[in-house]
């Protein structure tokens, strides 16, 4: 067996085992790689930013489960806490079943940080199904979706949501899915009734949403946990989203370097063979 | 303690799971089979108490766990009952001789749902993307824009050979498809890795507590 | 060669990808912060009344004809002269003898108020002050104004144009199809591989592995995908090769009974249809890719055939069958797991791909129908960008402007 072959003929195992050890030692021993922050992330920063403190909410569409929680709730935690810093309302709801713990934690925990109070600084709505329905429905008029929060208080009752009666009232809404949630934020909440839009979307799909982005549909684009942390640079609030971006670097080097030891195997093992038949004949 | 006990069968799930890049083995087994049984009864508990009892059950019956009268809702309750009854008929597909009526419930649903769905995605998909890409080709990134999208339409246009003009158009296509697939195969990876990462994060930082 | 170099591509493209998140660069930006607007302080003098006040129906995808849009002039004191105007108040009444009631607080600088929940139909007056924060300015009025509800939306009338359109050429092919017209559609080059598969199963004396997904029966890629199974059982059937096709949903491993075993009765081998490898195995995904595996490694299938939905399992499938030596074919419209059918398959059938191959097989009207009037939307769609990128170049942006929508 040659080189290229016995490269070929590598064990994968050898390489997942060469992945954790990667993954695992930049927690130890953090590189501190800098996070050079992109447009779409700007973009979307600005539009929190361009939000009025204690005025019309931010809804926040926690949409992920926890099979894609690592790259969307440090998105989730970034933004939430950058609104919060800013004093900005913050109205918080789930279009997946298993969203509903995922984000009450997410909010809680980021609303305990910043010192903030339900009702006032910041409310939960829970879950509802249907997506398309809700969407639409909340465009007309919210109470009709959730005429409760998810803790069964009235809307009417929490002190927040007094005159927010539908999208005319909200100034952006941003949803963080790993599902075509995000799609259906664009779709029935962006095209017919205007509401500006963001998103915060795993990496698999963001050059999905890339087009939408250059249509000016969605007004910023986080993708994957490199988007989490692009944010967190912004608020200037290093959390999860930084902390994987050195081990995030040191694989991507990694397997941009199997990529070429793999090929250079795959087009020297060919070679040889054919140099091997050709003196053999 | 009560959250060590929990992060810690985390863990060993977790752990279980990615037992499995070494060989499959009944652990790997006992955790797949266990997500897929919790998610199922969690997703129906929460479908149930969300939509289920809100939508159907309270408008219909007005039953309440303990505290309200047993007795028909309010005046339109019967609007809650129809679509009920059509999401209970989608069950008899499971039963050969009247699987035929399944087929109601389905045609209102779907053809409810991509109602809804023409004229939003037309316009987010086709008439917006028109307006941001009929760019003026005065810069490179313009150029290659225009040149990969009439090129991608081409590849798919199935009413004529590829051949002249259109097979240039179509083989260009395919150069601009595969540079996207790339791209997106990075993403991809970059997605994979981001989610070992997390759970390498959970088991040292939240378990171990090393980091 | 050609598979080579795709290959190739693709990987090159990834490393470039891949290069560009991990190369350092320099520091984050600096964020800019806002800096808020000195107070200016008030005197006792009333600032200048603003501009001229216009008020006029308020045009929104809602057309609820609740909202009015008033547009004025800043105060000549606002940033300039005096300089002392703290912001102006938006008066609102029913009849014009009366000022009303103050409806916005708004701040300096703005010139721009969209008035809402309102009744439609109903007369408003409007005026509007400007204060330094102890003085009020006269009005400044603007004749009444009235919501109104638009019936017809002028600035989406391209998507309506455009529905009509394409449903059109929708309507044409398919009742040109139902009345048995001819209508060309280019033999898919993936069907030959699919043909080219079966047959090297066929010399080599070893089954045909059809996955049809992991969708549900409503899903369109496994109609389509249970359409092009109906042609491979019928080239299987005529060639006595075993089919195996391994389901992950009940339902359509019951679709897929039915279609093989009507496959094989056209033919002429309804003996030869077995039932036993029409299988059920699993509804959870990964469990459902581990299985086939199973199958891939016991039962040594010559041809793999990936046709349908598919998510993260496809490259667990794929590769195990490329490792296991079979020829593959895949078609799917789920763009995430293209690349990974085409780094690991012989052929890949992409995106609309599959839907073609299933309109040319089954000549079923409607199909067809659909098939044509996407493609000739397509035409459409090119004149539109080609003329609209002319007209841009040309700096006429009217033409351009209409597509969008918002």
């Amino acid at each position: 067996m040659n080189v290229f072959e016995k490269m070929l003929a590598i064990d994968r195992r050898w390489i997942f085992l060469a992945i954790g050890i990667a993954v695992i030692v930049p927690f130890f021993f953090p590189l501190g790689l800098p996070v050079v922050v992109t447009p779409p992330v700007e973009h979307l920063h600005e539009a929190v930013d361009r939000i009025h403190p204690n005025d019309a909410p931010l809804l926040l569409s926690i949409d992920y489960a926890p099979a894609t929680l690592p790259e969307l709730e440090p998105m989730a935690m970034a933004i939430l806490r950058h609104a919060f810093e800013r004093d900005v309302n913050v109205v918080v709801m789930t279009l997946h079943p298993a969203g509903y713990g995922l984000a009450e934690s997410a909010l809680l925990q980021a609303a305990e940080e910043m010192g903030q109070e339900y009702g006032t600084d910041f409310c939960f709505l829970g879950f509802q199904p249907g997506t398309s329905a809700v969407i639409l429905g909340m465009g007309v008029n919210i109470a009709t979706v959730f005429p409760e929060d998810a803790y069964g208080t009235p809307l009417s009752e929490i002190p927040m949501m007094d005159g927010v009666r539908n999208y005319d009232e909200i100034p952006l809404v941003i949803s963080l899915a790993g599902w075509s949630a995000a799609e259906a934020w664009i779709y029935y909440a962006r095209q017919p009734f205007g509401q500006t839009v963001g998103a915060g979307v795993t990496a698999v799909m963001a050059t999905d949403f890339y087009p939408y982005l250059s249509s000016n549909q969605l007004v910023g684009l986080l993708g994957g946990m490199r988007g989490a942390a692009e944010y967190e640079v912004m608020i200037d609030r290093m959390d999860k989203g930084v902390q994987g971006m050195d081990s995030q670097s040191i694989i991507h080097i990694m397997i941009i370097i199997l990529i070429f030891a793999g090929n250079i195997a795959y087009f020297g093992a060919r070679r040889r063979k054919k140099q091997e038949e050709a003196e053999a004949a | 303690m009560g959250t060590l006990i929990w992060t810690t069968i985390g863990a060993i799930l977790t752990l279980s799971v990615y037992s499995f890049l070494y060989k499959d083995n009944p652990f790997y087994k006992f955790a797949e089979h266990l997500v897929v049984g919790v998610s199922a009864g969690y997703y129906l508990v929460i479908y149930y108490y969300n939509f289920i009892d809100p939508n159907v059950v309270t408008p219909v019956f007005q039953l309440r766990l303990g505290d309200q009268p047993i007795g028909f809702g309010s005046g339109a309750w019967w609007l809650a009952l129809i679509p009920g009854l059509l999401g209970l008929l989608l069950y008899t597909r499971f039963f050969p001789k009247v699987a035929w009526v399944a087929r109601w419930s389905l045609g209102i649903y779907v053809g409810g749902y991509a109602g809804l769905g023409i004229s939003p995605v037309m316009q987010a998909r086709v008439i917006e993307q028109i307006g941001a890409n009929a760019l003026p080709l005065t810069s490179v990134t313009n150029v290659l824009i225009v040149i990969g999208l009439l090129g991608t339409l081409a590849y798919f246009f199935f009413s004529m050979k590829h051949r002249g003009i259109l097979g240039v158009f179509a083989r260009t296509g395919i150069v601009f498809l595969m540079v996207g697939f790339g791209a997106s195969f990075g993403y991809t990876v970059m997605s994979r890795i981001s989610l070992l990462i997390g759970r390498v994060s959970f088991l040292l930082h939240d378990w171990l507590h090393l980091v | 060669m050609k598979r080579t170099w795709l290959t190739f591509l693709a990987a090159a493209a990834v490393a470039t990808s891949l290069l560009g998140a991990a190369v350092a660069q320099e520091a984050a930006p600096v964020v800019e912060e806002e800096v808020p607007r000195e107070d200016v302080p008030l005197d006792t003098v009333a600032p200048a009344a603003p501009g001229a006040l216009t008020a006029r129906d308020y045009l929104d995808s809602n057309d609820a004809g609740d909202k009015i849009e008033l547009d004025w002039e800043l105060s000549p004191d606002d940033g300039a002269g005096s300089c002392d105007v703290a912001g102006y108040f938006l008066w609102r009444s029913r009849s014009a003898s009366s000022p009303g009631e103050i409806v916005a607080e708004l701040p300096s600088g703005q010139t721009h108020y969209v008035d809402r929940n309102l009744e439609p139909g109903a007369e408003y007056f409007y005026s509007i002050t400007a204060f330094d924060g102890t003085n009020e300015s006269a009005a400044v009025t603007c004749a009444p104004v009235a919501g109104r509800v638009n019936l017809f939306q002028t600035s989406r009338a391209s998507i309506l144009a455009l529905m009509l359109v394409f449903f059109g050429l929708v309507l044409v092919f398919t009742k040109l199809a139902e009345r048995g017209d001819e209508l060309f559609v280019r033999r898919i080059p993936g069907l030959n591989a699919i043909e080219e598969a079966v047959g090297r199963a066929t010399e080599m004396g070893r089954p045909v592995l059809y996955v049809p997904g992991i969708g549900e029966i409503d899903n369109i890629m496994t109609i389509a995908s249970l359409t092009i199974l109906s042609h491979v059982a019928k080239i299987t059937a005529r060639y006595e090769t075993p089919l195996i096709v391994p389901t992950a949903r009940a339902v359509v491993m019951s679709a897929a009974e039915e279609v093989v075993k009507q496959a094989y009765t056209e033919v002429g081998q309804p003996d030869a249809y077995n039932p036993d490898n029409i299988r059920y195995l699993s509804d959870a995904q990964f469990a459902f890719a581990g299985a086939v595996n199973g199958i891939m490694l016991r039962e040594k299938p010559a041809a793999n055939l990936y046709m349908g939905a598919f998510w993260a399992e496809s490259l667990l499938l794929a590769e195990t069958g490329f490792e296991a030596g079979a020829i593959q074919v895949a078609g799917t419209a789920m763009v995430s797991q293209l690349p990974f059918f085409v780094t690991a398959c012989d052929f890949t059938l992409m995106g609309e791909e599959l839907y073609a191959a299933s309109a040319y097989l089954s000549r079923e009207p409607k199909l067809l129908g659909g098939l044509k009037g996407s493609d000739w939307m397509k035409v459409v769609t090119i004149a539109l960008v080609v003329l609209g990128a002319v007209l841009n170049f040309m700096g006429f942006e009217t033409f351009v402007n209409w597509f969008r929508t918002q």
